[in-house]
């Protein structure tokens, strides 16, 4: 497990230089910068000597490769870099902005988890019934609308209409404002749930095992509780950490309906802004999260079942 | 019977909307982007516009009936691409093994981690927005879950007695690889495909939403839905008509996979419970 | 059209009057939105030139002087009085002796000077640079060449003296933002980063990036009896959509509306009583680049103004959030001549023109438009027909902002469709028509006519106030027969705000930035607390 885990965290090293390198090709070849985002509204010119002088300040002067190179210096250091919009560290920024993001990424999980989840187990216990073609018709609709749509209505329903909920904004934090976001954020992942835990389900109760547990006259309830929750949790599982990384790249639109002050919008900001700096560090810190939760759900798998043997 | 309903009632919406945008300039009332006339606008549904005019005076219908075009060209083409990188990279990296697979599991973990609608978004930003570009940004960013499977799929199946057999006899690896062995990933690499391409009519509902989908002259669902935003409490029938297209559409293509996998999948078979 | 404007900026003004004619209610909280996107730039208002971040900069901050939107002209606000010399190039300052920073200090003469300094600093890039740089001596500053600008000189703690490099109005300088007055020293600070010190009526209370800003009274603000409200909060929406929803659910107290919005809240019985509109000194235009060839020729360009029927698309599709425009200078400005009649649509006067220049059978060409609602494809979207009828045929490119931006000021682009700011100040919006004006300062079209030359030249040289204006309307109808732009429309903003919140400001400059000393909300507000 040890070794796993160290192999895991080495290569993700690799990974983060790869992405930080990919990324910033696609930046410098981009067109429009920083300074003509700046008068972008047709309010003011931006004078030429004014551009100049921000060239100068974000060290576009150098070229491509010495950019990068000491680009990977800073990294290495854990310094991002300094924002072109806010003139402040992009560690700064990016942590201002995370935990709301985190916030909504783990509320939609949890949603989606603890609704999805049984109603898949729901669906798989009688195939073939109006349960499982409701539930799955229900999951399936769930990923066939356009989030921001899907959120508007809700917006619309709850906040205006029936008036149970704000509708927009975080609030003092409270509760209250995280449920229309992670709602419409987590409908996709728990229809998708839904439908993996049925199919995981249904294929485990038909496996070699568990009828040989059944022929063995273990009871119906025992077969369930035991075989089935294990293993099913384990494809589960898979699957949660896999819809980590779409759930954190749909979360921008959440976040710019429900102005969120998240890490999505922020990225959706600083790219129409060619705020590069903050575009490279909120994109590796995006994946870097994702490595660190599907390492984190490949371990809970290996102890959940202690079959899974990592080498 | 549960499992021939997904399939007939995914097929049929399916089989609709492909004959809607095949036979789109027949039905069509009329031109879906020269026809704008401003006397007309926000009209709702009536006699002479089905579905109601938008902002700028154009017949809903008949653009709702072009933009099948549009969407499935986005659904199928980018998952054609994803559909052929996943299949090509998965393939030879699991037959091949080595460091060329070490290679392509690598680039995998690395596409999966960058969440595609980022990566998407960066791409129509350099390429500036038309259905080109977009067509190459979903193409680029969605094929590692079809690189997992083809690979997982050739691990399993490269063991098997008929590949050993055609080894062999001579046959080359690329013989082996396309005639014994993507036949038999093609059921689970279909699903994912039919799967996918909802997902890619969704993907540019929301890149529109986010300032960077298809523009005109194409008459996009996406951007139809994402520039009529601010009129759905004055004018809904704007916007409700090619979100309902959509829904029809994804769940439609969801269904018919869900449908495929029930048959295609060789375990579930015995599972006619 | 001008009466109907006549008419609704009275109303406006009208309004604002009325709301004075209360007696304005001490407490409660101004639940402000700042609509022009998701986030602020910073806490540093040297740094950003947007309208986004002068809306809560002109809480927390103020500059030498201020926009007075009831004269429609800069007042003195940090100064109590100014004095200019006989040539018009130095203007002496008396400054007010009552101004506190946030941190207690008092205002005085280093602080004006420390900062326009600042704003010269060579190693750092502020757009406020282009205002200060009209202070003799601000280029060597600029260069590194000198430490301190030499036209500002110190008299005493509350008299300091400008002298400027050409005849201009110091106040359509030194109104904006980005020259707020700051600390002397203080901004090098780590914690003014975060703590911005300024001589605003609120000082900073809570910051959420990406989300609000909320202020609270600072008591020592020189308006005695001002600001009424403790506390502004202003919330970062810039989805329309969602603040929609947000003031019908009287989450907050200000929204500025959408063409889509306008039409709704003016239907409804309740929501059309609270509507401020203001006509805002920007122009929407079409620019046309005179290297591409048919451009070059002036028939071909005034063939496109009358091949474009303006009037039914500001009806049809910006809901009348709009009015037409009859030149390149909005009507509120000294320079508007309101005898010239706009282009009428007369697509086969158009067609004739262009068959003079040589194009009977149209042409093609490419348009540059970014996907903004109000200025942008749909606007080339609706024209697009209109001009095939006439056989132009025209291509969008779609591209976006801070794109449009670069291609325009490079000249790389055949037509582009954009929203320019055209005031307050006429004679530097007028000046962009000069040809020694490169294109990438505000050129965009190249334009080249040695009457507008001598004109510009003449007013800026005059002391003579008529004289000037006089050059500048003439400046104004050559542009306008000229054609070098197709001449869309001129913004009309529209602000719904709730019941109790009183003392809006009709700002032509940009309705959406208030000076919030002046609003209060009464007790029917939910936030009256």
């Amino acid at each position: 497990m040890a070794a796993f885990l160290l192999r895991r965290l080495l290569q993700t090293v690799p990974i983060l230089l790869a992405v930080a390198l990919i990324i910033f090709i696609l930046f410098s070849v981009i067109p429009g910068t920083f300074a003509s985002s700046m008068s972008d509204d047709g309010r003011s010119v931006i004078d030429v000597q004014v551009m100049e002088r921000m060239n100068k300040e974000f060290g576009f002067n150098d070229p491509v490769y010495v950019r990068f190179g000491k680009y990977v210096a800073q990294l290495v250091q854990l310094d991002l870099g300094t924002s072109f919009r806010t003139r402040q560290p992009v560690t700064k920024v990016l942590a201002e902005r995370m935990w709301p993001t985190l916030l909504l990424t783990f509320a939609s999980m949890l949603f989606s988890i603890v609704v999805g989840v049984p109603l898949g187990f729901i669906a798989a216990l009688r195939p073939g019934s109006w349960v499982d073609t409701v539930s799955m018709v229900g999951a399936v609709s769930g990923l066939s609308l356009p989030k921001f749509w899907l959120g508007l209505l809700m917006m619309y329903l709850f906040a205006l209409v029936l008036g149970w909920l704000p509708s927009f904004g975080y609030g003092d934090g409270s509760l209250r404002y995280l449920v229309l976001p992670s709602i419409a954020l987590g409908v996709a992942p728990m229809a998708l749930l839904a439908r993996t835990t049925r199919a995981a389900v249904l294929e485990i109760m038909n496996a070699d095992f568990v009828r040989t547990a059944r022929a063995k006259g273990m009871s119906e309830r025992k077969v369930v509780q035991w075989h089935l929750t294990r293993n099913a949790l384990v494809i589960v599982l898979t699957t949660i950490g896999l819809q980590f990384g779409t759930v954190i790249g749909q979360a921008v639109v959440i976040e710019k309906l429900f102005s969120w002050p998240g890490l999505g919008s922020l990225l959706v900001d600083s790219v129409t802004l060619r705020d590069i700096p903050v575009v490279q560090g909120a994109i590796l810190l995006i994946v870097l999260s994702f490595l660190v939760i599907n390492t984190l759900v490949d371990v809970l798998c290996a102890l959940i079942d202690p079959r899974i043997k990592y080498t | 019977m549960k499992i021939r309903a997904n399939l007939l009632i995914g097929g049929i919406l399916f089989a609709t909307v492909v004959v809607a945008g095949l036979l789109a300039p027949l039905l069509a009332h009329t031109d879906p982007v020269m026809d704008a006339n401003l006397m007309y606008a926000e009209e709702p549904p009536g006699a002479e516009f089905w579905f109601g005019t938008d902002a700028q005076g154009r017949d809903i219908y008949s653009r709702v009936l072009h933009g099948a075009r549009i969407s499935l060209t986005v659904g199928i083409v980018s998952q054609l691409i994803n559909t052929i990188i996943g299949v090509c990279l998965g393939l030879s990296a699991g037959y091949w093994g080595g460091w060329w697979d070490d290679f392509v599991s690598g680039l995998t973990n690395l596409m999966l981690a960058i969440p595609s609608l980022i990566f998407a978004l960066a791409i129509m930003a350099i390429l500036n927005p038309g259905l080109t570009s977009l067509l190459i940004a979903l193409g680029l960013t969605n094929w590692s879950f079809t690189c997992r499977l083809a690979r997982a799929s050739t691990l399993s199946l490269k063991s098997q007695g008929y590949v050993q057999a055609a080894k062999v006899l001579g046959y080359s690896d690329i013989r082996i690889m396309l005639t014994q062995l993507l036949p038999n990933m093609l059921g689970p690499i279909i699903v994912i495909g039919t799967l996918g391409m909802g997902g890619a009519v969704l993907a540019e509902a929301s890149l529109s939403f986010l300032g960077l989908g298809i523009r005109p002259p194409y008459p996009s669902w996406g951007s139809m839905l994402s520039d009529a935003r601010d009129q759905i409490t004055t004018a809904p029938w704007i916007s409700i008509f090619p979100g309902l297209a959509i829904f029809v559409t994804v769940l439609g293509l969801n269904l018919l996979g869900d449908g495929l996998r029930d048959i295609l999948d060789p375990q579930s078979r015995t599972r006619r419970i | 059209m001008l009466k109907r404007l006549l008419i609704t900026t009275a109303i406006a003004l009208a309004i604002g009057g009325v709301a004075e004619a209360q007696t304005p209610r001490k407490g409660g909280t101004i639940r402000f939105t700042a609509p022009y996107g998701s986030s602020f730039a910073n806490l540093d208002i040297h740094t950003s030139n947007r309208a986004q971040d002068e809306i809560w900069a002109k809480a927390i901050h103020r500059s030498l002087y201020n926009w007075d939107a009831a004269a429609g002209k800069p007042v003195l606000e940090l100064a109590k009085s100014v004095e200019a010399s006989g040539d018009g190039l130095t203007y002496t300052f008396k400054l007010r002796d009552d101004a506190y920073f946030h941190n207690g200090r008092k205002l005085s003469a280093d602080d004006i000077i420390w900062t326009y300094n600042h704003l010269m600093d060579g190693g750092k890039a502020y757009p406020g640079a282009r205002y200060v740089r009209m202070i003799k001596g601000a280029v060597d500053v600029e260069k590194g060449q000198a430490k301190t600008i030499s036209g500002l000189r110190k008299i005493d703690d509350n008299t300091f003296e400008m002298t400027l490099t050409e005849r201009i109005d110091p106040g359509f300088y030194f109104w904006t933002a980005t020259t707020s007055i700051y600390p002397a020293g203080e901004s090098q600070n780590e914690a003014f980063a975060s703590n911005p010190i300024g001589l605003g009526p609120y000082k900073l209370a809570e910051y959420v990036p990406g989300s609000r800003l909320v202020a609270e009274r600072w008591d020592k603000f020189y308006n005695t009896g001002k600001p009424y409200a403790d506390k502004v909060a202003i919330m970062i929406m810039g989805e329309a959509s969602a603040r929609d929803v947000a003031f019908r659910n009287k989450e907050i107290d200000a929204s500025i509306l959408g063409p889509a919005q306008y039409v709704a809240y003016k239907n409804d019985p309740e929501l059309s009583k609270g509507l401020l509109e203001v006509a805002e000194v920007y122009t929407r235009v079409m620019g046309m680049n005179p290297e591409f060839k048919p451009f070059a020729d002036k028939r071909v360009r005034q063939a496109i103004n009358y091949a474009i029927d303006a009037d039914l698309i500001i009806k049809r599709l910006v809901k009348d959030k709009a009015y037409r425009a009859t030149s390149w200078l909005p009507p509120t400005s000294p320079g508007f001549d309101k005898s010239v009649k706009p282009y009428p649509y007369d697509p086969e006067k158009a067609k004739k023109l262009l068959a003079e220049a040589g194009y009977p059978n149209g042409f093609e060409f490419e348009w540059t438009a970014t996907s903004n609602e109000s200025w942008g494809i749909p606007i080339a979207e609706a024209v697009i027909p209109m001009l095939e009828k006439v056989g132009i045929k025209a291509k969008i490119k779609p591209v976006e902002g801070s794109v449009l931006s670069e291609v325009v000021r490079k000249g790389e682009y055949q037509a582009f469709l954009w929203s320019l700011s055209t005031g307050p100040d006429p004679q530097a919006a007028l000046k962009c028509f000069h040809s020694k004006t490169p294109q990438t300062a505000c050129n965009y079209t190249l334009f080249k006519n040695e009457e507008v030359d001598k004109l510009l030249d003449e007013a800026g040289s005059t002391n003579d106030a008529t004289k000037k204006v006089e050059n500048l309307t003439k400046v104004n109808n050559i542009v306008f027969d000229e054609a070098p732009y197709w001449f869309f429309n001129y913004n009309k903003a529209v602000m719904a705000h709730q019941p109790w919140l009183k003392g809006l400001q009709p700002n032509a400059t940009e309705l959406a930035i208030q000076n919030f000393e002046e609003m209060w909300v009464d007790e029917s507000s939910p936030a009256a607390k």
